[in-house]
């Protein structure tokens, strides 16, 4: 029992110190709003919310970066849209999705979702649970760069 | 296989991985549609993970830093009449009862002030509001002296989201409205809290103290709700033929003489409890079993059927006679 304890105690810190990583992640969130330009004709203008209220359009913007000095391989960003959020599409190209909490992914139109009665029906954006873009390249040390996704507030 | 479950690491309440990951995949399932939308004062809180291999194979996650944005109150209201047509009413007729369905569209528990306007034009004639009354018992339908009496500032109607109260209006209708005259009541509902332009904001006054904001009704609603004159009026004419026992038509003993009474309903909608009674002439002697309406015949005995011989007279209940209908009463006597 004792050399377990030893074992664990040191494969521990090693294990926090990888997840810390040399690669940081950011997430922001802004609102998109109509409001009279300088122009005067309305115009979409994108604000940093306190609040929102439901029917709000949000954009998540999610930045990564390599710090380190090794590229970074196999890189997979997940995020889950938020319980109250209705995800509403990516401009971001080569997402993946999940209607089902994270179990199954793949193109949505390639997901069914199961009703209660057992019959599948061709998932839509409201049922995408979570966006995952899996990265081909590695991320080269020093680079950086932004995916986003939209969504409104239920 | 790297991609693991706990990645679903975003949650309004999450405080580690496993409650995180148990609350996001239920919140995929069990989120119930709500057409108010997100409770006020709900947290929306993202947070996005990544994982990647260290060039050495060491795989390695990263999370990014959680965005919290707080749901406001939106302000939301309707207001539905419910009659499923024109309410059917009579000249001077007072506590004639439209109903109206009033519904918190808004997120938040909110009041809302109830108001009426009968002379909006548009109509024939404009009912006298009596009342507004809450559907206190909760069954849809108006309760003399069940449902409360509405005091504006007083029992405001407080809504939980998506919540609604029926509320009935009262009103008595002009002596002289016309018979197929229309007339409307326009019931109104603004949320106390505030309303006006959509978008508009009222600072701290949300739910959670927030602010709470004007939604897209401008938290404000109407409907009008309709009366309809339903002016029936009954035509009753009399008639007589008389056979005599050689085959003529003399009045004199042994003659049987035929009454024929005619009902006829005209105008719009019908007449309620419609009895035709007549009595037997003096010097003459009812024929048994002679009784018959729209030439089926009656029993003369006060029974199931609608006619009966009194002793004196016969008398026939029609009940309800829709205008534009006619009925026929024949009963024969003998001159004595």
């Amino acid at each position: 029992m004792k050399i377990w304890l030893a074992i664990l105690a040191l494969v521990a810190p090693a294990a926090a110190f990888a997840a810390g990583g040399n690669v940081s992640l950011s997430s922001d969130v802004f609102v998109e709003r109509v409001k009279p330009g300088p122009d005067g004709k309305p115009a979409v203008v994108r604000e940093a919310p306190g609040v929102v209220t439901p029917g709000d359009k949000l954009v998540f913007e999610l930045g990564y970066r390599n710090s380190g000095a090794q590229p970074a391989t196999g890189f997979a960003l997940t995020d889950p849209i938020p319980e109250s959020v209705t995800f509403a599409g990516s401009e971001s190209p080569g997402a993946t999705f999940s209607v089902d909490g994270g179990k199954s992914w793949g193109p949505l139109a390639s997901l069914k979702v199961r009703a209660a009665d057992g019959t599948a029906r061709p998932a839509t954006r409201a049922d995408v649970t979570h966006i995952r873009w899996s990265f081909a390249q590695a991320i080269p040390a020093g680079a950086s760069g932004k995916v986003s996704f939209r969504g409104v507030v239920k | 296989m790297r991609y693991q479950a706990w990645s679903a690491k975003s949650s309004a309440f999450a405080k580690n991985a496993l409650l995180a990951a148990v609350s996001a995949a239920s919140a995929g399932v069990a989120t119930p549609a709500r057409a108010a939308g997100t409770a006020a004062g709900t947290n929306i809180t993202n947070v996005a993970t990544a994982t990647y291999d260290f060039p050495n194979g060491t795989p390695a996650s990263v999370e990014s830093n959680a965005v919290t944005l707080k749901v406001d109150e939106l302000l939301d209201v309707t207001v539905v009449w419910r009659d499923p047509a024109d309410v059917a009413t009579a000249p001077g007729l007072a506590g004639q009862v439209l109903g109206f369905t009033v519904t918190n569209g808004g997120n938040g528990p909110e009041a809302y002030r109830l108001g009426t306007v009968a002379n909006g034009g548009g109509d024939d004639f404009d009912p006298a509001v009596t009342g507004i009354y809450l559907d206190s018992n909760g069954n849809g339908a108006y309760d003399a002296g069940a449902d409360a009496a509405y005091v504006a500032g007083s029992n405001d109607p407080q809504l939980a989201p998506d919540q609604s109260i029926a509320v009935f209006v009262l009103s008595t209708i002009p002596a002289d409205a016309a018979d197929g005259s229309r007339g409307k009541v326009d019931l109104t509902a603004i949320s106390v809290t505030g309303s006006g332009t959509p978008g508009a904001s009222f600072a701290g006054q949300g739910e959670g103290g927030g602010n709470a904001v004007v939604g897209a009704t401008g938290a404000s609603a109407q409907d009008d709700g309709w009366y309809a004159v339903r002016k029936a009026s009954l035509a009753f004419v009399k008639s007589a033929s008389v056979a005599d026992p050689f085959g003529g038509t003399t009045q004199g003993p042994g003659a049987i003489i035929t009454y024929t009474l005619t009902a006829t309903v005209s105008g719009t909608g019908s007449l309620g409890n419609v009895t035709v009674a007549d009595p037997v002439p003096a010097g003459t002697t009812y024929e048994a079993g002679s009784l018959s309406l729209d030439s089926a015949p009656l029993t003369d005995a006060g029974d199931g059927d609608a006619g009966r011989f009194t002793g004196t007279g016969i008398s026939v209940a029609l009940g309800s006679v829709a205008a534009g209908s006619t009925r026929t009463v024949k009963f024969k006597v003998k001159i004595d």
